[in-house]
This record gives C-alpha cells, structure tokens and sequence, in this order.
C-alpha cells in the first residue's frame, strides 16, 4: 500500500513538472503557431534569475516570484526584437528561435563557469503518510501547477483578453478588422508563455540542480507533449505533457529504464498515428 | 570556361558577391582556426627550437569546466618548465585545441594539431568516447604520442597511449572492502548507459563478490534521465547498504536528492562515487550527500598533511583563481602527473622522437604531483600512484584513508 502511494506521488510529481514546463511552450505554440526551440532556455533563465537572488543571499522564493516577471519582460523585448519577424515564416523560426537558444545556453553556461550548482528548496521537509515520505517541496509543485493550468484556461474562456488572444489566433485579419491588435496581442502571448517558462524553471531548479542544459532535458519531452496533444488548442498540449510526464516516470517502475526511455516515444508515435492531429485537434480552447 | 557568357542579372550579382565574401570569410576561420590557442615559447633559437606540446581538451560545452582545469594546468607546468630553462635546453610551446565536448567538432581540431602544428605529443580527451574519437588521429595516423589523463574504466592497450589517470582497479580494490566495512554488504550499481559504467561495474562486481558482499541489482539509465523514483524506491525496498553510483550529471543531483528524501542516509545507507571531487560537491545540498565516499589520486584535503600537494594548489589558486579548480575527477591531476612524466622521459631520452620518448615513458617516474609521486609501470602503460578514500562532511571532504605506497593499476 505504501509503495504504491509512493509510486502514484512521484509519478503525478514528475508530471505535474512536465506540464508546467510544456504549459508556455504549449500556448505560444497553439496561440502563435511558433515552435519557440529556444523554450527550454527560457526555463533556464528563469532557473538562473532564482539563482541569481539566492547568490544575493535574498530568499529563494523572492526569486522564484520574479522569474516569471523578469522572462515575460526578456519575452517581451525578444518579441519585439526578433519573434515578430518570425511569424510569416514558422520553418525560420525555429531555426531562429534555435539559435537564441544557443545564446542564450551558452551565455549562461559561462556565467556558471559549466557548473552544477545547488540552489535549496523553500520547503526541504517531508510530509509523513503511513511510513511514506512526501516531499513538501514537490506537493507545492503539484499544487501550483494545479492553480497555474487552471488560472490560464480561466485566463483564456473567461476573459475578454482570451477572447481577442483566440480571435486573434483563429482569424487574425478579421480580428484586426474588429479593431483587435493583433501585433499587441502577440507580443503579450509571447510574454505571457516566457513568464510560465519562467516560472517552471524557478520551480524545478531546487530539484534538479542549475546547469546550462537544463532546458534541452526538457524540450524533446515538450514537444513531443505538444505533437502528442495537438497545437491549436490549449487543453491539447496540458494533456498530451500529463501522458508524457506520467508515462516517463511510470514506465521505469515496470520495465528497464532504457528501453522505457525509447517506449514513451513509440507510444507517442503510435498515438499521433492514430489521431494524426493531435489528441485533440479541435476545440474552443 | 572563358566563353561562357557572365551573368550580370541584377539578382545573380549581390548573391555571388555575398558567396564570395562569405566564403572569404570562413575560409579565414578555418585557417586561423577557431578555439586555437597558441602559448609562444618565452625564447627559442636554431640551436634550441621549441619542443611543441599539443593539448586537446573540452574548453567549451557540456564538461568544459574540467577542460579548462585540464588546459590551466598545462599553462601552469609549461610556464614552469620555462622558467627552469625548458627541457633540453629547449623551450616548450603550448598548442591548445577545443574538443567542445563533442567528438566530431574535436576531431578535424586534433588533425590541426598534428597536421598543422606538428606537434611533439598530445594530452588530452576526458571522456572515454573522446579518447576512442581522436587516438587514431593522434598515434596511427599522426605516428604521434598520445597521454591520456582521465580516471577510465581500464583496457586502453595499444601501443603509444599512455594512461595518468586511475583505472578500475586503483578505485575499487581498496575502496570496495572499505564500503563493506563501512556500510555494508548489499550493494546497488545505479547506472549511465555508456562504457565507462558498464566496464568499471563489471570490475566492481567481482570486488564486491571477491570481499563477501553482494549486487543485488545492476541497472543502467539513459544519459539524460533526471527522474529516479522508480530506483531509489528499489534502493529503499531491497534494503540496500551501498550506493555504488556511476550516474553522471544531470541525473546524479535529482538521484541523490530523491535518495536522501526517502530517507537512505538517515537508515544508515552509504552513498559513494568514484569519480566525485570538490566540483561535484556543489551538485547538492551539503547534507543530502553528508556521508558520500569516493575513492580517487587526490582530494584538496590531502594538502593538509601533503606540503607538495599544498604548494602545488596553491601555485594554481593563485594564478587560476576563480570557479575553475584543479581536481581529481576532472582530469587535471592526471594532466600534472602526464606533462611532468613526458617532460622526465624527454629529458632521459635527450630527444623527442616517438620511439625514444616512448621507450623512457615506459619506466619514467615523478616525485612530486597532486596526491602523491607516480611512476609508469614498464610495459603497461599506465601510471602506479597513491590513492585517497574521502568522504563528504558538510559541504567538505575528509580522508578517511591514504594507501600505503603507489596502487598498481593492474592493466594490460
């Protein structure tokens, strides 16, 4: 009984990460139709900046609330600098969104000096249930992934700034006839998808430590969320990250951690066979 | 060609200007060389030519923090070697070349190095996929000496190639019984899939067996994998007592974090890694590895009992100072130990023709280095030398045991 709660907490744990990192890959992607490749960067970034107030020696959390500010302003300035120019030409911009990711790896890598640096969790105790141990620091994860995923879709069905963000994203001429800017939505998107990016980074940095590759462990997995779930959607990417976080750290608990490194793919591939769009290729969200 | 007629369309003029300059302009990177480093010999003459020290090493990417500590202490020892008038009577110059971490930039690099700079001997590679990319280039096809400084996993065999760094045997014919004395006899050998823990687990197997213990699971993870749940849960209900770990970074910080948090220390489990040093220390927190036990040539806590190990830190803090640090698991010991056997087996030889360098190489002995002197066994080509266990206290190491004279490497 005990192992299996340990077994369901770790493996829910390690999803709830996957999500909250796929989460901004996932809406820049459905909302803009840009595969940001330099993603897996930006969670760098807002791992860094964490690292960056713990160097100050202010409190790690104090970091971890101006991660997602500091990437959506990064976001926002990289928008305008260089993304805009991407949008017309999706192939370009991932080559160049892969190349601001370079950068951006290897300008921190040398901050680092290529290192692997701790940075402690708010929380370091374990809760204690029936002989089994549950870290807080990953309960608060799950809980804020939780409160993240639902505070976004609330963001986009319930409010009148997620109503032109769709428009903007189904019919960008007719949303600009309605006089929706769709140049400023866009640049808030981006923003908004680098603050979650951000925001995932600083979470998951006291778990697995700041070095400059942190964010390419991510970015296969993340696309393969957002090929799995579809783009166009928001829901579809959430969904397509919970069955690729919860297949990856279930799958070694049956077989041979190697072999089930190469299954998630293939499920992935069987999977988009099948449903070709994405799981779920169409939808108002 | 002459009587084609020239396409001067607007369109086809700029892109063939643009070609043009561009070719212009890698062909000029590629003749200087991009992550080239030259160090000129301090003086050089036609009766003392500089004697042309080659190093490859991972300066840029993922273990370019061991690369460049491997590179500092070549700089340091060459500028020492100068200052005491060279080897000789002849200066030596450094040519330094990125291997990037990566095999197929850092080859067509160690070709400039042979081809180019002809130079006398290369040090280098820190990866066992490195080594095995660019050794051909260095002594088959280069007819080139090649010293190897990293700590492997043993069987390197061909003629030509020296090895400075520890082997199997050197980190697990002693350490092994010690972890059963000092941990326990159920052992676990959580593993990367690649050769350097698959070879070295196989060695430690027969150790564990040999001194009465058991592996009661060997396992292999890919490279990348951060998630371990599934495997410190294993740990935790097989009642493991020791932890052999061969993971590497980035999957070692999260596995020794979820190890710590399911409460192993705690029970009394020993941790323990062979290729962990004072880098490796910053992964996590102090006490989620409290208690770690390594096995390596050298430890900074060795300077408080070794003057020369001191000095020799000390030399290197002052003119590296910095986050770059002169440790065992990173190579750069055995980079110390391999230019100052080289340089003894040079001036033994009065030459620095392969075949002579070579046949004194074979036997060449140093008295001083990081952890202790080291001597080259004859005809096996890799190196005797002290070896230290430490473990983890608060953030720091504490050598916990010294061997008694120089460990045989046991190999080929």
């Amino acid at each position: 009984m005990d192992a299996a709660l340990n077994a369901v907490f770790e493996i829910l744990s390690f999803g709830a990460i996957i999500v909250l990192v796929v989460l901004g890959l996932g809406i820049i992607a459905s909302m803009m139709g840009i595969f940001n490749f330099a993603h897996g960067e930006f969670v760098l970034l807002g791992a860094y900046t964490t690292y960056l107030f713990y160097s100050w020696g202010l409190p790690v959390w104090l970091g971890m609330l101006a991660a997602p500010f500091v990437l959506a302003l990064i976001g926002l300035v990289l928008e305008r600098l260089a993304i805009r120019r991407f949008y017309a030409v999706p192939i370009v911009a991932m080559l160049g969104t892969y190349a601001l990711g370079i950068i951006i790896r290897e300008t921190v890598r040398m901050l680092i000096g290529g290192l692997y640096v701790s940075i402690p969790a708010p929380l370091v105790a374990s809760l204690v249930i029936g002989g089994v141990q549950l870290p807080e620091w990953r309960i608060a994860i799950l809980v804020i992934t939780a409160l993240v995923m639902a505070g976004s879709y609330l963001l986009l069905t319930r409010t009148s700034f997620g109503l032109r963000m769709r428009a903007a994203l189904e019919n960008p001429a007719l949303a600009r006839a309605s006089g929706i800017s769709t140049d400023r939505i866009y640049a808030i998107s981006f923003a908004f998808g680098s603050a979650l990016a951000g925001l995932a980074g600083a979470l998951v940095v006291p778990i697995f430590s700041l070095f400059a590759d942190l964010g390419l462990r991510f970015l296969i997995q993340g696309f393969l969320a957002v090929m799995l779930g579809g783009v166009g959607t928001f829901v579809g990417p959430v969904a397509g990250a919970g069955i690729i976080g919860v297949l990856s750290a279930a799958l070694p608990w049956a077989i041979s951690p190697v072999l089930a490194d190469v299954l998630v793919f293939v499920i992935a591939i069987v999977i988009v066979k099948f449903r070709p769009g994405g799981l779920i290729s169409r939808g108002r969200v | 060609m002459g009587d084609k007629p020239r396409d001067l369309s607007p369109a086809a003029a700029p892109s063939r200007r643009r070609f043009l300059q561009s070719t212009a302009w890698t062909a000029g990177a590629v003749a200087t060389g991009v992550g080239s480093w030259v160090i000129p010999a301090p003086w050089a003459n036609a009766a003392a030519p500089p004697i042309k020290v080659g190093i490859a090493t991972d300066l840029t990417g993922a273990i370019g923090y061991a690369g460049n500590a491997d590179a500092n202490v070549a700089r340091m020892l060459v500028k020492d070697i100068n200052a005491a008038g060279g080897v000789i009577g002849r200066p030596l110059e450094l040519y330094i070349e990125d291997t990037a971490s990566n095999e197929s930039v850092a080859v067509p690099n160690v070709q400039k190095l042979i081809q180019r700079d002809h130079v006398d001997v290369v040090l280098g590679g820190i990866t066992s996929s490195m080594r095995n990319a660019i050794k051909d280039t260095i002594v088959k096809r280069g007819k080139t000496l090649y010293i190897y400084p990293q700590l492997y996993e043993g069987k390197e065999c061909e003629s030509y190639i020296y090895c400075t760094g520890p082997t199997p045997a050197q980190q697990c014919d002693e350490f092994i019984p010690w972890l059963i004395k000092n941990g326990g006899k159920r052992f676990a050998f959580p593993s990367a899939n690649y050769i350097w823990p698959h070879v070295l687990n196989a060695y430690a197997r027969k150790v564990v067996e040999a001194s009465g213990g058991e592996v009661v699971f060997e396992e292999y993870y890919p490279l990348d994998q951060i998630d371990y749940s599934a495997t410190v849960s294993k740990i935790m209900n097989e009642k493991i007592d020791v932890v052999f770990n061969t993971v590497i970074p980035p999957g070692v910080g999260p596995f020794f974090k979820q190890l710590y948090e399911a409460g192993f220390s705690k029970r009394g489990g020993r941790l323990s890694c062979v290729y962990y040093d004072e880098n490796t220390l910053n992964i996590n927190e102090p006490y989620e590895i409290e208690g770690l036990a390594s096995c390596l040539d050298y430890f900074r806590a060795v300077d408080k009992t070794d003057p020369v190990s001191a000095r020799i830190q000390a030399e290197y803090e002052k003119e590296f100072p910095g986050k770059i640090l002169l440790a065992a698991g990173s190579a750069a010991t055995g980079m110390y130990r391999g230019i100052k056997l080289w340089a003894a087996a040079v001036t033994e030889a009065k030459s620095v023709k392969r075949e002579e360098v070579a046949a004194a190489l074979d036997h060449a002995k140093i008295s001083e280095a990081p952890g202790g002197p080291a001597e080259m066994v004859p005809g096996h080509r890799h190196c005797k030398m002290r070896m230290y266990i430490a473990v983890a206290k608060g953030g720091n190491y504490e050598i916990e045991w010294k061997s008694e004279g120089l460990l045989d490497p046991k190999e080929c």
